[in-house]
C-alpha cells in the first residue's frame, strides 16, 4: 500500500470501521486500480509534498478521501480551469486532474480543450468507462454506438452524437507534449498505464508541458457485468473504437519557470503611471469670473475626431490644478468611425453629478451632434462648433453664446487633421479661460512624455486654437 | 549473486470486495475465488494459496483496493518470515512529523507619495488591486469592465503575475477557486451576463471558504441588454449568488477613489473571512474618469494556513464544498451562518451626507448617489431639511446606521438604477430590524439610463408637496 494513500480515511464517513480502510467504489471498478497507480507513480517520484490532486465530479468525486496530497474539489467540468489556478499560483506544485468522461469530454469539453491548448504544465488522467457511473448509468459522449444506456435505453444512435475520441482530440492539439491511451484489462496493459502516468507527472515536474493519458476503464455495475466480464468489454468493445497507444509525444526543453511576483513601490506606481509628488502645488482658486462652482461639458463627435482624449486632458489639467473633475465617455457601437461623446465636469471642490445631460458647454466636431446636443445647452451656455465641417448650421438656440471656428481647417494647415480636438481645446480654453492655458499645455506635455516629438504640432494646434476666437467677454 | 526475493501478496479478508481481477492476474493460478462469507462485509473475498507464488505483484497491480492485496512486508503483524527487511516496512511506515501551517501575515510597505492620479474607474480598481497585492487575475472581456483586464494583462506579466484570458467566465470563477484555494488574492472584472455564468463558481467558492473579488460593472439587462449604466444586479449579488446557503459581502463604491480603496479593502475582507467579496459598479463609474489619491501602503501577501499550495506543511490541506452526510452539511452550514452573522454585525459601512436634521432621508449608492447628492445640495438651497444616505456595503445592508438617522425622518427617497432592487434590500434590512418604513417615494431609471439630478430635487421636492 503507497504512502501516498491515508493511513486512515478519516474524510470517508469519518474513517470510522471498514471505511477508514475501504475505498466508496464498486468491486472491480477501474478507479480502484488508477488510484494505486497513481499513488505509486507520486510516491516513487518523491513528489507526496508538492502534489496537488484536482478532483472532479462523478464517482471519484472523493478521491481526497484517499490521497495523502494537497487536495481540492473541483466543480463538475471545470478540475482544468482550477489547475490552472493552482499551478500559477505555485508553479513547484504537481497538479494532477483526475476526471471522467462526463466531467471531462462533455460538461467540461471548452475547459478541457483550451487548457490542453495552453500547454502549462499539467497532469490529465481521463477515466473513460463509456457511462456515466455516479448518476446511475447514463449515456456518456463516450459511450459506444448501440451501447444501452439508462437514457438510451435502446442503444446509443447517430442523433445522440458519435463517440468522443478525446485523446486523439487533445493530440491533434499544439499545446500538449504527450498524449497516451492506455487501458487496464490485462496486467501487461496496467503496466503500460502505469508507464504512461509517470511519464506525465515526470514532463510537468520537469515543466516541459501539458500530458493527457485516456484510461479505458472499467464500469462494471453499470455495464451490468462481472468486473471479469467488463475487462473483456472493454478488451473487445471499448479498443475497437478507442485503439490504444501513444498519440502524440513531443520533446520540448524544459520552459515553464515564471518569475516570482514582486512586490516594489517604484516598479508598482511607475507601471501604474504615477507620479513623484511634486513639492509645489497649482494654484487652486477657482477662476472668479465662472459663475457655477460646477461647470459641465459635452464634446461630442464620431470616433476618431478625439472627443475623449480632449476631454481628458481637461480632466486631468483641472485636477492638476487642485479641482474636481469627471469624465465619462459614450460610444456607439462600432468599434471605429461611430458616435463618440464625452461627458465632462469641472468643480471647484466636488463632482456632484458626472453626467452632462445639459452641459453648460458644448464643443460639436460634426452636425450630427451639433444639432443633437445644441438644444441640451442651458441658457447662457457656449456652443462651440467646427465650422469647416459644419458650415451651415441649421438655427441655434436663443440665449447661448455660439462659436463657430474652423477645427479642421486649422488642424490641416498643420499638416495633421487629427489634431483638430486639440485646436478645439486652445478655442475652449480662449473663450472661456475655465482653467489657464499654461495648465492646458502642462498637461498636454506631460500626456506626451514618451512621444516629445509630437508635442511641437499639439503646442501649435493649441495656439491656433487660442487665436481663432476672442475671449468671450473680453 | 542472490536475487532479491520479492515480497507475496498478503490480504485482510475484510477489505476484499471479492471483485475477482487478481484471480486473472496471477499467472500461477495462486488466488481462487472464495467459500466463505466474511462476517464483517457479508462478501466472499479471494483465498490466496502461495505455494507457487514468485511475487511478480501483478495480484496487487489488479487490485482496486488500497488496502486491498498488499506486500506481506506491509502485514501489520509483521508474520512473514523475511531477513534483513527494512524495519519501517515491517512496523508500518512511521509518519514523518511535519512541520504545522501557520497563517503567514501580510507585509505591508510604505508607498512614496504621489502625484493624484487621473483613472477611471475600472483602471482605479485595477491598481487598487495592484497595491493590495493581487498578483492573478483571470477574466473574459465584457462591456464595460474589460479595461480593468487590459490594465491587468499588461502590467502583470512585468510584476511576476498572471493574468488569464479564459475560455469563458465559468472558467475564469474555476481559475479563481483554484487559485484563490492555493491562498493568493486573485480577481476578476465582469459585469452582468458574465457576472451570471460565474454564480455557479461563487456557490462553491463559497461552500469551499475560497477568497477571491469579483468586480461587477453592472450593464443594462436582462439578457444581453445593453451597454448603459443600470444597478440590476443588486438582486444577483445580495440574495442570488449561485446556489445554497450563500451570501458574500457586496461593496458599491461611487468614485474611481472609492473603486481603488474598496477593491484594497475588498482583499482584506475577502481573506479575513475566507469568502468572496463583490464590488457593484455601474456603468458609469467603470467607465468614469476622475481623481485618485493613491494609499500610503503596498500590501505584500502572506500565505494563510488553510492553503492548498504544494508543500510540506499545507500538503493535509483540502478545498471543498462537498458534505455527503447530513449531519456535517448542516454543521457546515451553521459554521457559515455564524460567519454571515458576524459579517453582518461588524461589516456594515455607508456614508451620512447632512442626515442630522433630515426630514426626507434620500437613499442611493454608487453614481447615482452622486447625483443625489447634487440633488440634496440644491434642495437644502431652497431651504428642504434632506440629508443622504449612501449604503457602501449593499450585503449587510447598513441598517444600524440608518437606524440612527430615521428618527426625524418622514420620508425616504429611494434612487437607483434598477426597477426596485435597492429599495427591496432597504426594505428588508428595515423588516428584519423590526422598523416599520416611513412611506418612499421611488425615483427609478433602468435601460442604460441613471436618473438624473433635477429628477431626484423634483421627487425630494414633492414630498413636501404631498404633506403640506
Amino acid at each position: 500500500m503507497s504512502g501516498v494513500f491515508y493511513q486512515n480515511f478519516k474524510r470517508h464517513a469519518h474513517g470510522e470501521g471498514l471505511k477508514g480502510h475501504s475505498t466508496h467504489y464498486c468491486a472491480g471498478c477501474g478507479h480502484g486500480v488508477i488510484h494505486r497507480d497513481l499513488a505509486e507513480v507520486i510516491e516513487k517520484l518523491g513528489l507526496q509534498d508538492r502534489a496537488i490532486l484536482v478532483s472532479p465530479v462523478g464517482c471519484a468525486v472523493f478521491a481526497f478521501f484517499y490521497f495523502n496530497v494537497g487536495n481540492t474539489q473541483a466543480a463538475h467540468g471545470r478540475a482544468p480551469a482550477v489547475a490552472i489556478g493552482h499551478k500559477l499560483a505555485n508553479p513547484d506544485s504537481v497538479v494532477i486532474c483526475y476526471q471522467g468522461d462526463g466531467d471531462l469530454a462533455s460538461i467540461g469539453l471548452a475547459e478541457t480543450i483550451s487548457t490542453a491548448q495552453m500547454g502549462l504544465p499539467l497532469t490529465v488522467i481521463f477515466v473513460n468507462n463509456a457511462i456515466y457511473g455516479m448518476t446511475g448509468g447514463q449515456l456518456a459522449p463516450t459511450t459506444l454506438m448501440g451501447q444501452k444506456t439508462s437514457t438510451s435505453p435502446d442503444g446509443r444512435t447517430p442523433a445522440m452524437g458519435q463517440p468522443l475520441k478525446m485523446a486523439e482530440l487533445i493530440a491533434s492539439l499544439d499545446g500538449p507534449v504527450y498524449v497516451e491511451r492506455v487501458a487496464l484489462y490485462d496486467a501487461k496493459n496496467r503496466v503500460k498505464a502505469r508507464k504512461a502516468i509517470t511519464k506525465a507527472i515526470k514532463l510537468q515536474e520537469e515543466g516541459r508541458g501539458y500530458a493527457f493519458i485516456e484510461i479505458l476503464s472499467e464500469c462494471p455495475t453499470h455495464l451490468k457485468l462481472s468486473p471479469v466480464e467488463a475487462e473483456q468489454w472493454v478488451k473487445e468493445k471499448m479498443e475497437p473504437i478507442y485503439p490504444l497507444g501513444v498519440k502524440k509525444d513531443l520533446v520540448r526543453e524544459p520552459w515553464f519557470k515564471p518569475a516570482p511576483p514582486r512586490f516594489e513601490p517604484e516598479e508598482i506606481l511607475g507601471y501604474c503611471g504615477a507620479d513623484p509628488a511634486e513639492s509645489k502645488r497649482a494654484s487652486t482658486s477657482w477662476p472668479p469670473h465662472l459663475a457655477k462652482r460646477d461647470l459641465s461639458l459635452k464634446l461630442a463627435g464620431a470616433g476618431g475626431d478625439g472627443a475623449q482624449t480632449a476631454a481628458l486632458l481637461l480632466a486631468r489639467a483641472a485636477i492638476a490644478q487642485g479641482f474636481d473633475a469627471t469624465h465619462i465617455p459614450s460610444y456607439g457601437p462600432e468599434s471605429r468611425g461611430g458616435t463618440s461623446y464625452a461627458d465632462v465636469h469641472i468643480a471647484s471642490h466636488e463632482v456632484l453629478n458626472p453626467a452632462a445631460p445639459a452641459p453648460d458647454i458644448l464643443v460639436a466636431f460634426n452636425a450630427p451632434s451639433l444639432a443633437k446636443f445644441a438644444p441640451t445647452v442651458v441658457e447662457g451656455g457656449l456652443i462651440i462648433y467646427d465650422s469647416t465641417l459644419i458650415p451651415a448650421p441649421g438655427p441655434m438656440p436663443a440665449g447661448r453664446q455660439v462659436l463657430p471656428v474652423p477645427l479642421s481647417l486649422l488642424a490641416a494647415n498643420l499638416g495633421r487633421p487629427v489634431v483638430k480636438n486639440v485646436v478645439a481645446l486652445g478655442a475652449l480654453q480662449a473663450a472661456t479661460e475655465l482653467l489657464p492655458a499654461a495648465a492646458l499645455l502642462a498637461t498636454l506635455r506631460h500626456v506626451l512624455k514618451d512621444k516629445a516629438a509630437l508635442l511641437p504640432l499639439n503646442e501649435a494646434a493649441f495656439l491656433a486654437g487660442q487665436q481663432a476666437v476672442t475671449p468671450v467677454g473680453a | 549473486m542472490i536475487a532479491p526475493v520479492r515480497p507475496k501478496p498478503f490480504l485482510q479478508p475484510e477489505y476484499c470486495k471479492s471483485c475477482l481481477r487478481c484471480i486473472d492476474a496471477c499467472p500461477r493460478d495462486c488466488i481462487t475465488p472464495g467459500k466463505t462469507i466474511n462476517p464483517a462485509t457479508g462478501l466472499v473475498p479471494v483465498e490466496l494459496h502461495l505455494e507457487a507464488c514468485n511475487g511478480c505483484a501483478l495480484c496487487m497491480q489488479a487490485c482496486p483496493e488500497p488496502y486491498g492485496l498488499r506486500p506481506e512486508t506491509e502485514h501489520p503483524t509483521g508474520a512473514f518470515d523475511f531477513e534483513l527487511e527494512d524495519p519501517a516496512r515491517i512496523f508500518g511506515r512511521k509518519e514523518l512529523s511535519r512541520p504545522e501551517a501557520r497563517d503567514q501575515p501580510d507585509d505591508f510597505i510604505p508607498l512614496p507619495a504621489c502625484e493624484p492620479m487621473v483613472l477611471k474607474g475600472t483602471y482605479a480598481s485595477a491598481v487598487g488591486a495592484l497595491l493590495a497585492g493581487c498578483r492573478h487575475v483571470f477574466g473574459y472581456p465584457i462591456t464595460p469592465s474589460t479595461e480593468g483586464s487590459e490594465l491587468m494583462a499588461k502590467i502583470l506579466p512585468k510584476v511576476g503575475g498572471h493574468f488569464i484570458q479564459a475560455v469563458s467566465e465559468t472558467a475564469a470563477v474555476n481559475m479563481m477557486y483554484g487559485a484563490g484555494g492555493a491562498g493568493v488574492p486573485c480577481m476578476t472584472f465582469t459585469s452582468g451576463p458574465g457576472f451570471s455564468l460565474m454564480l455557479e463558481g461563487i456557490s462553491y467558492m463559497i461552500g469551499a471558504e475560497v477568497p477571491g473579488v469579483f468586480v461587477n460593472i453592472m450593464r443594462g439587462g436582462p439578457g444581453l441588454g445593453n451597454l448603459g449604466p443600470e444597478q440590476a444586479d443588486i438582486k444577483l449579488a445580495c440574495r442570488g449568488l449561485g446556489h445554497g446557503n450563500t451570501h458574500a459581502i457586496v461593496l458599491a463604491p461611487g468614485t474611481p477613489q472609492e473603486m481603488l480603496h474598496l477593491t484594497m479593502h475588498a482583499f482584506e475582507l475577502s481573506f479575513t473571512y475566507r469568502n468572496p467579496v463583490i464590488i457593484l459598479g455601474d456603468g458609469f463609474l467603470g467607465q468614469m474618469t476622475g481623481v485618485v489619491h493613491l494609499p500610503a501602503l503596498l500590501t505584500k501577501p502572506g500565505r494563510p494556513a488553510w492553503a492548498v499550495c504544494g508543500d510540506r506543511e499545507h500538503h493535509l490541506n483540502l478545498i471543498c464544498s462537498i458534505h455527503l452526510a447530513e449531519d456535517d452539511l448542516e454543521a457546515h452550514n451553521r459554521h457559515l451562518n455564524a460567519k454571515y452573522a458576524l459579517i453582518a454585525r461588524e461589516e456594515q459601512r455607508s456614508d451620512a451626507y447632512r442626515c442630522d436634521d433630515a426630514e426626507v432621508l434620500v437613499i442611493a449608492c454608487n453614481t447615482p448617489a452622486r447625483m443625489a447628492k447634487g440633488a440634496v445640495e440644491a434642495a437644502r438651497e431652497q431651504g428642504a431639511k434632506v440629508g443622504l444616505f449612501r449604503p457602501i456595503t449593499l450585503w449587510p445592508f447598513p441598517i444600524d446606521a440608518l437606524r440612527k438617522i430615521l428618527p426625524t425622518v418622514s420620508r425616504l427617497v429611494v434612487v437607483e438604477g434598477s426597477p426596485g432592487q435597492l429599495e427591496d434590500e432597504l426594505r428588508l434590512a428595515l423588516s428584519h430590524a423590526g422598523i416599520a418604513p416611513p412611506p418612499i417615494t421611488p425615483v427609478q431609471h433602468y435601460g442604460g439610463v441613471l436618473p438624473s439630478q433635477d429628477e431626484i430635487l423634483s421627487a425630494i421636492l414633492s414630498t413636501y408637496e404631498v404633506r403640506s
